[in-house]
């Protein structure tokens, strides 16, 4: 009798090839993680670049019609009038409290440095940013990141030769230290991911919907705005979720503390 | 040009397309792709690269910890469960 040849053992073969490919594969790249971190990603970020960068002029609008470019352009111009007037009210203001502010040797000169950002969530999974300056900039691993307007959204946490990445302090899990409510109660804020943040306090602590969360610092920026208080007579702790004033998801520039301290 | 030709030439396509996809973040569209090229392909082992491209370019940071390697993990995962789910459909 004749049997047809089964391709049994050649599959097995072929598949324990495969097994040992990827297990090679993810061993060296797991390897030079340890070894050097910095080399894969300065790799990749210099390669993803150009595609990035040229994302980001085409979300700029240099794709639209020369009429169109026109019109946003006078439209600009007036916006920048507008806006003109009113900055010259704020810099009086701003004058004054730094006067203020050094009367008490307390006067804030950190530079600030421009940045694009070319990576921003929902794409990037992690809650981080990947900005356009990197290692010549001056910066560490510690420096903050504001958006605009001032407003604290998080630190530097990987720095390459042309770009860093930027991690949100509303990432999953990272908690620090703020101040809630009109009374500045302190209190530990926790990430939830997304732009939000999460705090429990026990009851009674008077917080309401609309009140400001800021860091402990002479910056009186706020980091978020209370969104939501959910009060559970069964827990002696109540849940205040906050938001930063800023839609992360809409993040085009950032300002980067430079002064390189830790 | 015959199908096998014809069919390289497709993978390398879905191939490029994926790249961009992940230099880009855009990961909802490029598990799709991938899922539906490692369906009809013999080990689609691109999945796996796409997974740690995604992660050297957004993830990789110490602090992240374990979420940090999400992408590769999640790859090769998919990567296996798929390859088994067809041996089995497939006998």
């Amino acid at each position: 009798m004749t049997y047809l040849k089964t391709d049994r053992h050649r599959l097995g073969s072929s598949i324990s090839i495969i097994s040992i490919v990827i297990a090679c594969v993810v061993i060296v790249i797991i390897g030079v993680q340890f070894i050097a971190p910095q080399v894969l990603p300065t790799l990749f970020n210099s390669m993803a670049q150009p595609f990035w960068r040229a994302e980001f002029t085409v979300n700029a609008g240099a794709l639209s019609s020369f009429e169109q470019l026109l019109l946003n352009n006078e439209n600009l111009r007036r916006q920048i009038l507008d806006a003109n007037v009113r900055l010259e009210t704020i810099k009086n203001v701003e004058k004054e409290n730094e006067e203020l502010r050094s009367l008490l040797n307390r006067a804030s000169t950190t530079p600030k440095t421009l940045a694009a950002v070319l990576a921003r969530p929902p794409y990037s999974a992690y809650d981080v940013l990947v900005i356009d300056i990197g290692s010549e900039y001056n910066l560490s691993t510690s420096s903050k990141v504001y958006a605009d307007g001032g407003v604290l959204i998080g630190r530097v946490a990987d720095i390459s030769k042309d770009s860093s990445k930027v991690i949100l302090f509303s990432s999953s899990g990272q908690k620090y230290e703020v101040l809630i409510g009109s009374s500045n109660l302190p209190a530990i804020a926790t990430g939830r991911g997304g732009g939000q943040y999460e705090i429990q306090l026990p009851h009674g602590s008077n917080i309401i919907e609309g009140d400001f969360v800021t860091v402990p610092s002479l910056n009186n920026k706020p980091l978020g705005v209370v969104v939501s208080v959910k009060v559970d007579p069964v827990k002696p702790f109540e849940t205040i979720i906050f938001s930063s004033p800023v839609n992360i998801y809409e993040l085009r520039w950032v300002l980067v503390d430079t002064t390189n301290k830790r | 040009m015959n199908i096998i030709k014809k069919s390289t030439i497709c993978r390398i396509v879905i191939d490029l397309v994926v790249l961009f996809c992940v230099i880009h973040g855009w990961w909802f569209i490029a598990l799709p792709i991938s899922l539906f090229a490692l369906w009809s392909y013999s080990y689609y082992i691109e999945i796996i690269l796409a997974g740690i491209i995604y992660d050297i370019l957004f993830g990789f940071i110490p602090e992240v910890g374990f979420l940090g390697y999400i992408g590769t993990v999640v790859s090769v995962l998919i990567f296996l469960v798929v390859v088994m789910a067809k041996k089995v459909v497939r006998r």
